[in-house]
């Protein structure tokens, strides 16, 4: 046979189809580099530019063993109902996501990739030269900058036209800006102390410096390849954001961007291992010329001062995978999430110890935290994103603390919204089923669900408007819109389009410190603090 | 004439058989279309038509070749596959009826 065909005239024939075959079979094969520039342009963003996970599972050679190459196509396909996973069909080729497939199943967790210092001043972008150009005040109406509420719109790819962030006036709840940030915006803060800037991170740990008064960007700098943590100090003269990758923090100059001192972050984990670590949340504080760090991995948080040298107190042994965290006591304590200890440790920022590790629920999430005072106490509040028998929302003494209340809620918990005008404290269902589609209401006096709201879409991240009166939900996922409620009477008032919205920040926080505070207790003990000195 | 006002007897003994319920519309939407069409539009970035305030009529007969393969698409051939007539004729229901 084989001879006959060396010798028969379908030989030309046969060698004229292989060479056709050749290439095609070549192109349909992606090399390795083309495989990961798709994954880093469509995919790294959630799954982590190491492979290594990030918002979304991690994606290698490890995770991926054994699953079906057609299971994972169908997946990238059509995208995953109930996450933010989107469709990639008629965007990608059946080539090319054969290809990333491949690529992911042969790929081992890559090595923490570098992000230097160098690296991030090469990465400062100037879209305002001259910022005496800019406007001296507001170009639209407003009452107050606080009533402005930024919403991190992630777009349904998380990078894209729909990736933005989206502000809002939240007394008549119309759009009054948006600033394009390339990949999805993750956390927007603002400056305590002027109250025209604010700052915006993305899932690629971009920082872009955002002028209120005109809507705009004027500068931005990659401080690494993602992870959310972003604070700025009560003078408003720095920033400081940690990275899941690479393992490290920078402050930044909070008027120019640039980066003043990277740290390495690595210590002793409460086992007693050396371990590299990512950065958990990072906070200013109202309380001292100070940032407080979290070291995810090492169970440390870091206090570094704001003076020459930028010097590190360490406090160790917190807890197991720390996360996030909130102030108390105008900013002088610090409760903070350890994921696997289900603990809430409050550190003493001022003596710069552990005063307690108060029991939290499954996997404590506290997002932005909240507090309220109710007749005398007050109560610090504190979601669980674990999604265990018991789901609960713990209540805090703030000032014995001690553990008030588990509060039984519908599922598993993100971030709780409170204001010292507004009755409830909300707080997000996040649990994979049309709980996901709700919002739950606690009544501050006692401290018992009394309403469930259905936003629809994967309703999360609750915030009041400056005022109290509103409460605004990302209706995310595919819900594609910001509701708000009247937070009184829990009636719908208003709806904003946006794509995929997630992460809902007020101005406000700036006033109040912690949610569910009083402006003016703060403002009361900011004159205490300026009379002392 | 006569053939018309027989179809539409018909369609309104379907209809009756199969009334249809927009808000197991909104649900399975939700579940089944959203993620590519969203639910008032898709996402700027993709490449899916807007389903909200399609002609209903349009839009059972696209489904219903879909799921029968008389019109061809990798995706839709399969997710369609999944849907009853009785899903078909409340999802279609409720994106005709929102307006986009």
């Amino acid at each position: 046979m084989m001879k006959k065909l060396t010798t028969s005239p379908y030989l030309a024939a046969l060698a004229g189809l292989t060479a056709l075959l050749l290439p095609l079979g070549a192109s349909a094969e992606l090399d390795a580099a083309a495989a990961h520039t798709l994954y880093e342009n469509n995919c790294a963003s959630c799954h982590g530019s190491d492979h290594g996970g990030f918002l979304a599972p991690a994606l290698n050679a490890e995770t991926l063993k054994g699953r079906s190459p057609t299971a994972l196509r169908t997946i990238v396909m059509a995208g995953s109902f109930d996450t933010l996973m989107p469709p990639f069909y008629g965007k990608l080729n059946d080539d090319q996501i054969r290809g990333v497939i491949k690529h992911l199943q042969t790929t081992p967790k890559l090595p923490n990739p570098a992000w230097t210092i160098d690296d991030m001043k090469a990465s400062l972008k100037v879209y305002v030269k001259d910022e005496s150009t800019l406007p001296a005040k507001p170009t639209y109406a407003i009452d107050s900058i606080d009533d402005v509420i930024g919403v991190a719109a992630r777009g349904k790819y998380g990078r894209g036209e729909g990736a933005k962030a989206v502000f809002i006036n939240s007394k008549t709840h119309q759009q009054i800006g948006e600033v394009p940030t390339g990949t999805a915006a993750h956390i927007i803060d603002y400056n305590p102390a002027n109250p025209r800037w604010a700052y915006i991170k993305t899932d690629t740990a971009e920082i872009f410096k955002v002028d209120l008064y005109s809507m705009q960007a004027v500068r931005s700098i990659k401080t690494g390849f993602n992870g959310p943590g972003l604070g700025v100090s009560r003078d408003g003269k720095y920033i400081m954001a940690g990275s899941f990758v690479p393992h490290n923090a920078v402050i930044l100059n909070a008027d120019t961007l640039e980066p003043l001192k990277t740290f390495e972050l690595e210590g002793i984990d409460p086992d007693g291992k050396q371990v590299s670590s990512d950065s958990g949340m990072i906070i200013g504080t109202p309380f001292a010329d100070i940032f407080a760090i979290a070291l995810e991995n090492a169970g440390q948080v870091w206090v570094v001062d704001l003076t020459e040298g930028f010097p590190v107190t360490r406090i160790t042994d917190v807890g197991h995978h720390l996360h996030d965290a909130f102030l108390t006591h105008g900013g002088s304590k610090l409760m903070i999430a350890s994921y696997d200890d289900s603990i809430v440790a409050a550190i003493d920022l001022k003596e710069r110890k552990i005063i307690k590790k108060l029991e939290a629920g499954c996997v404590p999430h506290v997002g932005g935290g909240s507090a309220v005072v109710v007749d005398g106490r007050t109560l610090g509040f504190g979601t669980n994103f674990g999604d265990c028998d018991k789901t609960v929302v713990s209540v805090w003494d703030l000032d014995k603390m001690e553990v008030v209340k588990q509060i039984p809620v519908a599922g598993g918990t993100e971030s709780p919204a409170a204001h010292a005008n507004a009755p409830y404290v909300a707080v997000d269902i996040i649990s994979k089923d049309r709980r996901a589609r709700t919002i739950q209401l606690i009544d501050k006096k006692t401290l018992e669900v009394v309403k469930t709201l259905d936003v629809g879409g994967h309703a999360y991240f609750p915030e009041y408007s400056a005022d109290g009166k509103f409460l605004y939900v990302s209706a995310g996922y595919s819900g594609d819109e910001v509701v708000v409620y009247d937070a009184t009477t829990l009636a719908k008032v208003a709806s904003i389009s946006m794509e995929s919205p997630a992460g809902i920040f007020s101005h406000g926080r700036v006033r109040y410190m912690t949610r569910g505070l009083s402006p003016d207790d703060l403002a009361a003990r900011d004159g205490g603090l300026q009379g002392a000195k | 004439m006569k053939r018309w006002l027989l179809t539409g007897g018909l369609l309104l003994a379907a209809h009756a058989a199969h009334a249809t319920n927009l808000y197991a519309g909104q649900s399975r939407a939700a579940a089944v279309c959203s993620q590519c069409h969203g639910i008032r539009t898709p996402s700027a970035d993709a490449p899916f038509p807007t389903l909200a305030g399609r002609d209903a009529e349009y839009l059972q007969t696209a489904l219903k070749q879909y799921r029968d393969k008389t019109r061809k698409s990798d995706i839709m051939n399969a997710i369609a596959g999944s849907l009853t007539d009785e899903d078909i004729a409340n999802v279609v229901a409720y994106y005709a009826k929102l307006k986009p």
